[in-house]
């Protein structure tokens, strides 16, 4: 019992600090988070040596990336699953 | 002699008459109270001048780069626009009922006349060491110092920013 005690006196503090400490990553924050509407920005009065619309331009690069990798990893699960139901299908010959 | 004498009974009053009042309980603390215009003066210019002097000699680096306003923009949507307001809104729930009410900081101050680099260093050492008793957050103690330029260089750029600016650079990727 006292074992016991001292255990959960040195654990909860522990797990305690280690909540606290990830509470304040970025990553936590998405939960929240919208995605930037780059359809509103406006380049005709953008000042391309301005630092907001470098970092806007930055932010919607990014963003189109992201979104070109998430459709190709899409494609890549379609390739991936009709070859998959077509083993499906042998598979099923076989029995 | 006699001038210790009254000086002493002075002290003695002085600090009968603090205790009565701590210990009496008719000091109202609750925030939609506000202070009387002599107390808000000199919490106020205490504040100030404690801000101005301890932020005087930090260092301030280069805030141009958009990395640093793209991380900053972030960290404040989610950190700080519940108390200090978004481009084009007015009041939140925080801004309404806090008190002191935290400013504004979609607006630009000028007010208080400063260059800005002091405004930088003064943006930089509240938002690393918090402000006592005001609802201010210590944030250094859990953001390191690039973080919190970060911000400060979104801050820099804040007023000047419209609601759509707002919204892509702090939208998380």
């Amino acid at each position: 019992m006292k074992t016991l005690t001292k255990i959960a006196l040195v654990v909860l503090p522990a797990v305690v600090l280690s909540l606290s400490a990830n509470a304040h990553d970025p990553s936590m924050h998405v939960k929240k988070a919208e995605k930037a509407d780059c359809s509103k920005m406006d380049h005709s009065k953008m000042d391309m040596k301005d630092p907001v619309a470098m970092a806007m331009m930055k932010k919607c690069a990014k963003q189109a990336k992201h979104a070109k990798k998430a459709m190709k990893m899409d494609h890549g699960d379609m390739k991936h699953d009709s070859k998959k139901s077509k083993e499906h299908k042998d598979d099923g010959h076989d029995h | 002699m006699k001038t210790i004498k009254i000086l002493l009974l002075l002290a003695v009053l002085g600090f009968a008459f603090a205790a009565t009042i701590m210990y009496s309980g008719i000091v109202d603390v609750a925030a939609d109270e506000p202070h009387g215009d002599l107390v808000y003066w000199l919490l106020e210019e205490t504040r100030e001048n404690s801000i101005a002097n301890a932020a005087k000699d930090i260092e301030v680096p280069d805030l141009s780069d958009p990395e640093l306003l793209l991380a900053g923009g972030s960290d404040y949507e989610f950190m700080c626009a519940s108390c200090h307001l978004k481009p084009e809104q007015k009041e939140s729930d925080m801004s309404v009922g806090l008190y002191p009410a935290p400013p504004n900081l979609t607006i630009a101050h000028d007010e208080h006349n400063n260059d800005a680099k002091q405004q930088a260093r003064k943006y930089y050492w509240v938002i690393k060491h918090g402000i006592k008793a005001s609802g201010m957050p210590a944030w250094g103690k859990t953001h390191d110092d690039k973080r919190i330029w970060g911000m400060v260089a979104f801050l820099e750029r804040l007023p000047t920013l419209t609601p759509e600016q707002y919204q892509i650079l702090t939208a998380i990727d």
